[in-house]
């Protein structure tokens, strides 16, 4: 139990496992050793008990740092709030704002388009309006936007993880000597 | 200090603490034992407490002197104290309506 344990606690952010990492397995092995002489059947519902409660933890602890407050799920009752310094950049609403005129601009010139077409060329017919079945459409880009989504915050995760392991071994006494 | 009910693993959590510090395996125990077996604890779930309450200052955490492994144990604060004094009250004045409410429907 106690390897697979270990291992869970790397689920943990890297802060709490090195705030609590240590302590948690001691507890763990304190558990293990009360239900040893127990029987198989205590030992392994005392190993679900646990991984359930690990993976639990994991999953709290994780909110907790992407909200920024407590992310709490059922044993505190209390409900998960964003993070009160989360702010959107005032460039969003510039670069939204030019996006809607662009959109509306776009419009504008295929219905001109749409409309002079017949009389520039008389062998042309009018244009007939496409129907495009909005709802699908609309599903598709949310759906792509949401595997952008997630690609993007799996980068930032393996680089930030990457990242705070390799400061966790630097060591600062170890410096390289100022060149003459 | 806190506006609504203490969660039932965290009230025992302080339950446990209010008697003496204890460290992590002995609240999984005490919690237990309080609660005739019903609230068992995982580790995960009682370190994600801990956490919570600590940063609440509810309770706070030293190195234990007497203990050979130097274990990190838990004690209540005078907050942590004050909090589970109001819980407390709170209990209390629900039981007796509760009391009163049945004792009423009885006869």
């Amino acid at each position: 139990m106690l390897s697979l344990c270990r291992w869970l606690l790397h689920l943990y952010p890297p802060e709490h496992r090195l705030e609590y990492g240590e302590e948690m397995m001691r507890v763990l092995s304190d558990i293990e050793a009360h239900v040893q002489n127990k029987g198989v059947r205590a030992g392994a519902a005392s190993t679900v008990h646990e991984v359930a409660g690990l993976l639990y933890g994991a999953i709290r602890e994780h909110l907790r740092a992407i909200t920024g407050s407590r992310a709490n799920l059922a044993i505190y009752g209390r409900r998960v709030t964003m993070r009160s310094e989360f702010r959107f950049p005032k460039a969003a609403v510039v670069l939204m704002t030019i996006i809607l005129v662009a959109i509306l601009v776009v419009i504008e010139r295929a219905k001109s388009i749409q409309a002079s077409i017949p009389y520039a060329n008389p062998h042309v017919g009018p244009i007939k309006e496409v129907g495009i079945n909005v709802f699908p459409l609309l599903l598709l880009v949310l759906l792509g936007a949401c595997a952008a989504a997630t690609i993007g915050w799996a980068v930032v995760f393996a680089l930030h993880r990457s990242g705070t392991h390799r400061f966790s071994k630097v060591d600062p006494s170890h410096t390289r000597p100022a060149a003459d | 200090m806190t506006s609504s009910p203490i969660s039932e693993p965290v009230l025992l959590i302080l339950l446990s603490l209010a008697q003496q510090p204890r460290h992590g395996y002995a609240i999984l125990r005490d919690t237990e034992e309080m609660s005739d077996g019903r609230v068992r604890l995982s580790t995960g779930t009682l370190y994600g407490a801990l956490r919570r309450l600590l940063d609440d200052r509810w309770i706070e955490r030293f190195k234990e002197q007497e203990s050979s492994r130097g274990r990190q144990a838990y004690r209540l604060t005078s907050l942590g104290q004050r909090v589970l004094q109001a819980e407390l009250s709170r209990l209390r004045k629900l039981t007796r309506v509760a009391g009163l409410r049945v004792a009423r429907k009885e006869s």
